[in-house]
């Protein structure tokens, strides 16, 4: 499958500021990729050079198969939401997307059919002819992701589309997102903080970290390679606490465990890194030791199995 | 097949008509340059009828009548250019607008090329308003065409150098309010030499500042032709200073816009 996306060391400084560093990857076609970091991680300053706001001070890239040398061609081909987008207060929805459709090459004729088709597929038909002024933050940003879709994109960047949106308005427009990728075969660049819809929605994610990508993969291969060593928690009688303590201290499946403070029967405990295999079986190991020692157990869950976990842990914790 | 297949091949209208026709609408049908436009047809109204009866009193020649009449509505027209090309590019970064208009694959230049042509509506709209004063008042005098052409392409000259003038600081402004202010200023500290009393502006020095100056150089020109019933040959030294900022500022605004940067000044 062809890359829709293949950037290769990239950098970027704002003068003495390293905003990105070898900034190095590939989108597929039809993917949905999670770009996370904390906040000044470098997330937006990478989708304005793939979008060729920006020049990169160092690398190349290619987007929709056409190289970073011809910007006007990339711009053509990419539909961007950036973050904080802007609306004319004093436009229609309708005006406002028949304009962008115009500057992408539409006639009137067609730019207002597909003002309208996308008004339709973004549940804004109904207000098209109202003023952008009147609409809500949601409102908003299904008008901008109609706005980045004018020109049938082969990619589409989307900078922090669920900014500001409550959990509703977050769930729909990630909806929005999987439909875009399914529906119109488009890659996706996601950019956002909220990690569990990356976990859910994205088939592969970037952290960056400092201007640097700290990891890739798809959520379980992240997962899994930075929260090799992690803790479980695990739930005994209270009064078996003590031989518990005593049991597991002498195990090499675990490297540390106290107990729980306030929480009458919990032990939390460290894992020792796996030599092979997943933390899963490191905690499978744990509870092989308690029930051998006769210790009745009552819960047991392992902490850092999420990709936020493995976010906090590739990024010590910004 | 999707409702967008095939738009390139329905033939759209080039980037820079597209974005000027939209500015046009923005600037008329919203309202703004209506209204700045009746403003200028109430000052013209008081100003032509503070005019006519100082004639009638004698304080003021005829020829001085059309004169005021002529240099208030050219002055008026270019500021308003001048205000509208400042806030092209940095009111559109400060209302985040800007960013969308960037992705587009429309060149930075077809963008503010377009913006100083929506700009320059303004100065022909308030030109299109000074027509019947000057003519009301110069009819008797014998110099309506003269006044008309004069001012006609000395507030041309000078729209365009203003206006181009203010698109450049807009595309470098980190705010809108950064790029008003030193537009304004830019424009009172050409416009002031035109108010000091004539004693001021005699000498080679003086004169010097006056011909370089291409606010007070195509003030004079106007003035002597209108007033003094100059020749336009024999004036012409007073139309150089206006025609080279025209040209330089106007050729400058469009060359630097392909450094127009989404945060204005070297960010970015």
């Amino acid at each position: 499958m062809s890359a829709a996306v293949e950037a290769r060391g990239i950098a970027k400084r704002y003068g003495t500021q390293v905003a990105l560093e070898d900034l190095t990857f590939t989108v597929a076609a039809g993917e949905i990729v999670g770009v996370l970091g904390p906040n000044g991680a470098g997330k937006t300053t990478a989708i304005r050079i793939l979008t060729t706001i920006l020049r990169p001070d160092r690398g190349s890239f290619s987007v929709a198969g056409i190289p970073s040398t011809e910007p006007a061609r990339i711009r053509a081909r990419v539909g961007v939401l950036p973050e904080s987008a802007g609306y004319p207060e004093r436009q229609r929805g309708e005006e406002y997307l028949r304009f962008h459709a115009r500057l992408f090459g539409h006639s009137s004729a067609s730019a207002r059919a597909v003002a309208r088709a996308l008004l339709e597929e973004v549940g804004l038909a109904e207000r098209g002819r109202s003023l952008i002024e009147t609409y809500s933050r949601g409102m908003r940003q299904r008008l901008g992701i109609a706005r980045a879709l004018v020109n049938d994109p082969a990619v589409v960047f989307l900078d922090e589309p669920t900014l500001g949106l409550d959990p509703a308005g977050q769930r729909e427009i990630l909806a929005r997102v999987r439909a875009l990728a399914r529906e119109r075969g488009a890659s996706v660049l996601l950019s956002t903080h909220l990690l569990d819809e990356v976990e859910e929605n994205c088939s592969r994610v970037l952290i960056l970290n400092r201007a640097h990508v700290v990891a890739e993969g798809t959520v379980a291969e992240i997962v899994r390679r930075a929260a090799a060593a992690r803790r479980g928690r695990i739930r005994v009688p209270p009064e078996d606490v003590e031989r518990s303590l005593q049991t597991l201290s002498g195990s090499g499946a675990v490297q540390e465990v106290v107990a729980a403070d306030g929480a009458a029967g919990w032990l939390t405990v460290q894992l020792a890194a796996p030599a092979s295999g997943s933390a899963d079986a490191s905690l499978n190991a744990v509870v092989g030791v308690l029930v051998d020692a006769g210790v009745p157990l009552l819960a047991c869950e392992l902490e850092g199995a999420r990709l936020s976990d493995a976010f906090l842990a590739v990024t010590g914790g910004a | 097949m999707s409702v967008h297949a095939g738009a390139r091949e329905r033939g759209g209208q080039p980037g820079w008509v597209v974005v000027l026709e939209q500015e046009l609408r923005e600037l008329w049908v919203a309202g703004r340059g209506l209204v700045l436009c009746f403003a200028l047809s109430i000052l013209l109204s008081a100003l032509a009828y503070l005019a006519a009866t100082n004639q009638a009193l004698n304080f003021l020649e005829q020829r001085e009548s059309v004169n005021l009449v002529v240099q208030v509505g050219m002055i008026v027209g270019a500021l308003l250019a001048l205000l509208a090309a400042a806030d092209a590019i940095s009111g559109e970064r400060e209302r985040g607008t800007l960013e969308s208009l960037l992705v587009a694959p429309v060149s930075r230049r077809q963008l503010a090329g377009a913006k100083l042509l929506a700009a320059l509506s303004l100065w022909l709209a308030a030109y299109v308003i000074l027509v019947p004063y000057a003519w009301f008042l110069a009819r008797d005098l014998g110099i309506v065409g003269t006044a008309l052409v004069a001012s006609f392409v000395v507030g041309t000259l000078l729209a365009c150098f203003l206006a181009s003038f203010g698109l450049l600081v807009s595309l470098f402004a980190s705010s809108n309010r950064v790029s008003l202010s030193v537009s304004l200023f830019a424009l009172l500290a050409l416009f002031a030499p035109t108010q000091l009393p004539g004693g001021a502006r005699q000498g080679w020095f003086a004169d010097l500042l006056l011909h370089v100056n291409p606010v007070t150089s195509g003030e004079r020109f106007v003035n002597r032709v209108i007033i003094s019933g100059s020749g336009w040959g024999q004036e012409f030294g007073w139309l150089v200073s206006p025609l080279v900022a025209a040209a330089l500022f106007g050729a400058g605004a469009v060359v630097l816009a392909s450094r127009l940067r989404l945060g204005g000044g070297g960010a970015g």
